[in-house]
């Protein structure tokens, strides 16, 4: 199963396949709209990004920050082209600026605006924010990264498809350290077995060290 | 009266080149770790450091057009990249080069696909030697791409013109200055050829134009090749840095935009060298062709957007 | 609101939390620069030019000589004029427009650093008495900020200051190309910048320690023992003690970041 990169305007194939994602259709050959890597081994001709914006796609699980609280409701940055606005109809708790929430994207409008539901409240932890389209590698198959990542680290996370990381507790240096490792090696094959080795080589060598904490100094 | 030779017996132009020969290119996108997509180049002596931005929420909101995202394109030139200072202001150069480079992109992107946006592309030129606009167009179309924006294209540009009564590619300071001189910068789709950028400045025959277009096309074939290159060299080459980067460093370094071997200022460069410059910039570049054509592609087998989005 | 700052906002609590216990976000001692790198002579145009990077962060500057009629005052001293832009691919809240005043303030350190020093000899850069000296521009020009820009622009400039070559001068006029030397420096001033946090004072910050800070302190300091330039921003304060433990730090990181002047 081979998956090669392709540049803008690139032909993806000129074999008669179904239109999927990334892809434009010219004098009956299939092109990549983005940077990223043809995907033609099923029904449809696809292009997996390697680089972009997040657009706001119905059904999405995305992970915002409040922004500001107005007279009925909340703005939320969920890092696309315009913040969301959360009515307080919606919610059990007031919110406070710089909250963390977890939301499913409900619908978006023809300019891309979201409206979101299903809000929940993280209490604690920060946020990595790493680029969208490598998000489903921090999942994984059926969550396989996910799994990884909390079984290395002991920490809890949560991804949105924003490219918002909520994380707290565990090892929160090591998580962050292999989720820029997913994020620079998103297009190469084997990740999760290579950062669930990455992790298990960390952890040997913290065990290892004596406790050797950089403090101090000034 | 000007005794200047432009294109000897040998077929030669002042710095060696042929007739149809570029000035050497290095492209090395992703140079910058805060902007969306970016791009180093050199061309020749020209060197430009390109940024994009966007799409993002155009403001102030009057501006915003419903229909479609705004290319909005900032050509700049460094006080000190050309023979005289130049003033840090923005001149009527700048603002003009700005549009018509913008104007070329925008035919490129996808634009309906994000209205109420823009994308802010900026290009600055640090060192300069003829051509610069047709540079920056590069960088940005590469930066653009490095970016994920969509677009059913590269833009590749090149500048073809006249000096001594021949049509030549990639005019350098010199053959612009020529009293004859014909500067025409082009930018096109490659695979269509559509014609996204053309601007002309001197005396032109139409055989001539034909002459000087065909050529801006293979120097523009040429030119999206090394474009090419550099975004795929990006993903094809083995992540060798990171392994021994990684373990002091949290945040993880980029190379700086540079050559693996500085290029040299040099006051009186001899031609012995310049052409070993160019062998070397080819190797490199050969080289790297072979390590991405050699190592295996990439497979990947989890990567795909199905994988749930209930990952709690 | 711009996006950025809402993350840096929340972060900001994350880092005055742990500077406590005395760490620092990226894992750097209080008192350790990121790495350094400088790469010299980058552009042809420029009678000198550098790049200098700490750690992410990336500032270009040129150096053009020029011609220009002494200040009545000092009609045999010649002059520096230090400029700095923010380029806006520099990072997202940039905007192209006449410098802000954190560039002027950018500007006006690095200027004083290098003018205070002495490092360069006015005196050398006159050419006749109350007619004719050099102006030394260095322009700055910021690519990438992830944070301490002050101290990667004094590195950038310094660094293009000491492989600057003086144009020829014939009939009162510059040949272009041509040469009669290079730029003597007397010294290397270095300036170093420290960010108070929490009550903690750290080395080099970040973009996210920056915004974090409540006051900044940048201090200009040579090899044989002078400082040449002191700046306080922020609106939070220093004791006597941190700004002396400050000096003494710039003092040794300074040696170190003078080797890479090299």
């Amino acid at each position: 199963m081979e998956r090669r990169v392709v540049v803008p305007g690139e032909v993806v194939t000129t074999e008669r396949k179904k239109i999927g994602r990334h892809v434009f259709v010219e004098g009956g050959k299939i092109y990549a709209d983005c940077l990223g890597l043809a995907d033609v081994n099923g029904e449809y001709a696809n292009v997996i990004p390697l680089q972009g914006k997040y657009m706001p796609r119905a059904g999405d699980l995305i992970v915002g920050i409040i922004v500001s609280e107005e007279y009925s409701g909340y703005v939320v940055d969920i890092n696309s082209f315009y913040f969301s606005f959360l009515s307080k109809e919606k919610l059990r708790k007031p919110l406070k600026k710089g909250d963390i929430v977890s939301a499913k994207i409900s619908y978006v409008d023809e300019i891309n605006q979201a409206e979101l539901e299903n809000v929940r409240v993280f209490y604690g932890g920060e946020i990595v924010t790493i680029s969208p389209v490598k998000i489903p590698r921090v999942i994984g198959k059926n969550g396989s990264m996910l799994n990884v990542l909390k079984q290395g680290t002991g920490s809890a996370l949560m991804a949105g498809r924003n490219g918002r990381v909520w994380i707290k507790g565990g090892n929160i240096p090591l998580l962050k350290k292999a989720l820029r490792k997913i994020e620079e090696e998103a297009h190469t094959s084997n990740l999760t077995n290579n950062i669930e080795q990455f992790l298990k080589e960390e952890n040997a060598k913290r065990e290892n060290s004596t406790q050797n904490v950089n403090s101090g100094g000034i | 009266m000007d005794e200047t030779v432009y294109v000897n017996e040998k077929g030669e132009r002042l710095d060696g080149r042929k007739v149809d020969e570029l000035r050497p290119i290095k492209i090395v996108p992703s140079v910058l770790s805060r902007a969306e997509g970016s791009c180093y180049i050199e061309w020749g002596q020209n060197k430009a450091i390109a940024g994009v931005y966007g799409p993002r929420e155009a403001l102030p909101q009057h501006i915003q057009d419903p229909t479609k995202a705004l290319v909005n394109f900032t050509y700049r030139m460094a006080t000190f990249s050309v023979s005289d200072r130049k003033s840090p202001r923005p001149g009527r150069r700048d603002i003009e080069i700005s549009k018509v480079c913008g104007e070329a992109l925008a035919n490129a992107i996808f634009l309906e696909r994000f209205p109420n946006t823009t994308i802010d592309v900026y290009v600055q030129i640090f060192d300069s030697n003829a051509g610069t606009r047709i540079t920056a167009l590069t960088a940005a179309s590469v930066a653009l791409a490095d970016a994920g924006i969509p677009m059913r294209d590269l833009v590749a540009g090149v500048s073809v013109g006249k000096a001594g009564g021949h049509i030549i590619l990639d005019l350098n300071k010199e053959e612009e200055d020529a009293p004859d001189a014909v500067d025409m910068p082009i930018a096109i789709l490659p695979r269509t050829k559509d014609i996204v950028l053309l601007q002309m400045d001197g005396l032109l025959k139409k055989e001539e134009w034909l002459k000087a277009f065909e050529l801006a096309v293979k120097g523009c074939n040429q030119v999206y090749q090394k474009q090419v290159e550099a975004l795929k060299a990006k993903y094809g080459m083995p992540a060798i840095e990171h392994e021994t980067q990684k373990e002091e460093k949290a945040v993880p370094q980029k190379p700086i935009p540079q050559p693996k071997k500085p290029v040299e200022v040099k006051p009186a460069e001899g031609e012995e060298e310049k052409k070993e410059r160019v062998e070397e910039i080819k190797r490199e570049m050969e080289q790297q062709i072979k390590e991405i054509s050699e190592k295996k592609k990439p497979k990947i087998e989890e990567l795909k957007f199905n994988s749930g989005g209930d990952n709690q | 609101m711009k996006k950025d700052d809402i993350i840096w906002e929340i972060n900001a609590d994350k880092i005055k939390e742990q500077i406590k216990e005395g760490k620092r976000v990226d894992g750097r001692k209080m008192d350790e620069y990121r790495e350094i790198k400088i790469l010299k002579d980058f552009s042809k145009n420029a009678h000198g030019s550098a790049i200098a990077r700490i750690g992410e962060t990336e500032v270009i500057a040129g150096i053009k000589m020029d011609l220009a009629e002494p200040y009545p005052d000092t009609p045999d001293e010649g002059t520096i004029s230090v400029g700095a832009e923010l380029m806006p691919m520099a990072s997202p809240i940039f905007e192209a427009g006449p410098p802000r005043e954190d560039a002027i303030e950018l500007a006006r350190v690095v200027d004083r650093g290098i003018r205070e020093s002495k490092a360069l000899d006015f005196k050398q850069l006159c050419i006749t008495p109350g007619e004719k000296v050099w102006i030394v521009f260095i322009d700055l020009y910021v690519a990438n900020h992830t944070g301490n820009l002050f101290d990667t622009s004094a590195m950038a400039a310094m660094s293009a200051l000491l492989n600057t070559r003086i144009p020829k001068i014939e009939d009162d006029k510059i040949v272009k190309g041509e040469f009669t030397g290079n730029l003597v420096l007397s010294r290397k001033p270095i300036l170093s910048t420290f960010a108070k946090i929490n009550g903690k004072v750290v080395l080099d910050p970040i973009i996210a320690e920056e915004k974090a800070m409540d006051a900044r302190f940048s201090v200009a300091t040579t090899e044989d023992g002078f400082l040449s330039a002191f700046q306080k921003g922020g609106q939070g304060h220093f004791t006597e003690q941190e700004i002396t433990q400050c000096i003494d730090i710039a003092f040794a990181k300074g040696k170190e970041l003078r080797e890479k002047l090299r």
